[in-house]
């Protein structure tokens, strides 16, 4: 097949960026491990993860630029590589928000907590972690269809956002835990919440690179067309 | 909250499998909504003796806008170009059949005259072609025996500017049409073509013999030019035909031996960006063969 270079350095570019995801997913497995088990101690294994994804996102945008300037490509090639570059800021972006809840919960490490809030945030912090996967494995399968459901799956966590966000804002009398870890926890809702949106970007990212449509675009016409079939 | 399935809901790979059939049954391909109609091909096939190069060619070619060619060598891309202003017939047995219009004409009409097709529809070919005469009578030649009884020094001028060479040689118009460069060349015979002042102006690789500057004055020059003219390009360069055009057709023989045929015409930045055949995608990847 001519072009057989390009493809061997478009296929090594996209190992890459599975290397990177899948990096980023065993960091938030641990975010969850530490979060379940109070384990600060795993937390703690993710410290200074977020200049590693930097460094590899960085050279994967590198090589994308010099694809571009070499190979000039188009149709496929062209979405490919415009997809691979937004996938990486998905995949770095989510790997820092994993790396500033683990400092959250290695600085509150003894923190008195609120129960209610804890469940819902690990709750949240299960949810977002399968929604990020399931963005992941959309790309790697090239599995378009499962990126519709990735916003179903999203809507549980901006659910468990508000229930966590009155939480924190109306703590039960004498409960509520430390103001410190009460501040930390509203932040990593917050957090947690961004990651979830990585995952179904990155899934929305994989409808565009299959079908060239935005996700948006294509949902519209399916819904447009349902209506009139109504 | 969970999205609600039915028996009717259809997956989101269906829906765009569907549109990607509609645009190749043809009831997306650019109408022209508001543009203005250049020529209409309508089921066009051309014959070398009892070959059949090409077949079954419908297109709308819009005015002032660029319509590139391309596809692999012996698909008919030059051949249907050299159709569209009955250059094809010079060639001893060559005919071609169904329906070319050029405005309301039929240019293959028994009371079409192929001279003044010729001069309604230029063509400027691969290799710059000029004269061995003086600048001046290089561009002047055409319109001189197309009796042309207007100012002719104010003819050649807006001829060599609309080509964009009267700053290089303005001031040595009695020179030989020899002694200018490739590149200055072939706009020189794209001067030649517009001073006769056609509609539409037919290009069969015409930067292929250049240089990158001189190409990319040759590219400059069409994107000016299609404010005045209707311009069909054929190019073997990929990105040039994404960088000039608005239109793109993808002419593919299926089979050896099997005559060409238009595979895919759209616009050009969906051609490059998501067409919707196979092999278009696969041709304009390099992927080809």
């Amino acid at each position: 097949m001519p072009r057989e270079t390009f493809q061997q350095e478009l296929d090594g570019l996209t190992s890459d960026l599975l290397d990177l995801g899948r990096e980023v997913e065993a960091s938030l497995e641990n975010m969850v491990r530490a979060m379940e088990g109070h384990d600060a101690d795993v937390a703690r294994q993710e410290l200074g993860v977020d200049v590693r994804y930097k460094t590899t996102g960085m050279d994967i945008e590198r090589e994308c630029m010099i694809l571009q300037a070499r190979q000039a490509p188009v149709a496929g090639d062209l979405r490919l590589l415009y997809t691979v570059q937004s996938l990486t800021n998905h995949l770095v972006r989510s790997g820092t928000l994993t790396e500033h809840i683990c400092h959250a919960i290695v600085d509150t490490e003894g923190c008195e907590r609120d129960e209610d809030l804890e469940t819902s945030l690990v709750e949240m912090a299960r949810t977002a972690r399968n929604v990020f996967n399931e963005g992941l494995d959309v790309f790697e399968n090239r599995d378009i269809d499962r990126a519709r459901d990735l916003q179903a799956k999203d809507d549980k966590v901006d659910l468990l956002y508000s229930e966590a966000m009155n939480l924190i804002a109306n703590p039960s009398e004498g409960g509520g835990g430390a103001p410190e870890w009460r501040m930390r926890a509203a932040l990593m809702v917050h957090y947690l919440e961004r990651i979830s949106d990585h995952g179904v970007d990155i899934g929305g990212s994989t409808v565009f690179l299959v079908t060239g449509e935005r996700i948006e675009d294509a949902m519209r016409r399916y819904l447009d067309r349902n209506m009139d079939e109504e | 909250m969970e999205t609600q399935k039915t028996g009717r809901e259809r997956k989101v790979s269906e829906v765009s499998r569907e549109q990607r059939d509609v645009k190749q049954r043809g009831e997306g391909a650019p109408s022209g909504g508001d543009l203005t109609l250049g020529m209409k091909v309508e089921d066009l096939s051309a014959f070398y003796g009892s070959f059949k190069a090409l077949t079954d060619v419908s297109i709308d070619v819009q005015a002032n806008k660029v319509t590139a060619l391309i596809g692999p060598s012996g698909c008919g891309k030059s051949t249907f170009i050299r159709c569209l202003n009955r250059m094809h017939e010079v060639i001893p047995g060559a005919r071609a059949e169904g329906h070319v219009m050029l405005g309301q004409q039929d240019i293959y009409a028994k009371t079409a005259d192929p001279v003044v097709i010729r001069r309604r529809v230029g063509m400027v070919f691969q290799k710059p072609n000029p004269f061995s005469k003086s600048i001046y009578e290089n561009v002047a030649w055409g319109a001189r025996i197309n009796g042309y009884r207007g100012n002719m020094d104010e003819l050649i001028e807006r001829s060599l500017k609309h080509a964009a060479l009267w700053d290089e040689v303005k001031d040595r118009l009695k020179e030989s049409g020899h002694g200018l460069s490739g590149g200055q060349q072939q706009r020189l015979c794209i001067a030649r073509t517009l001073a006769v002042e056609p509609e539409v102006i037919l290009m069969d690789e015409p930067a292929s013999a250049l240089d990158p500057v001189s190409t990319q004055k040759i590219e400059d020059t069409m994107d000016q030019l299609k404010e005045s003219y209707t311009v069909v390009i054929v190019t073997h360069n990929m990105q040039q035909a994404a960088r000039i055009s608005d239109y793109t057709g993808f002419f593919y023989i299926e089979n050896m031996g099997d005559p060409g045929r238009l595979w895919e015409f759209d616009e050009t930045e969906k051609m490059f960006s998501n067409p919707d055949r196979k092999e278009t995608e696969d041709y304009v990847t390099g992927r080809f063969g």
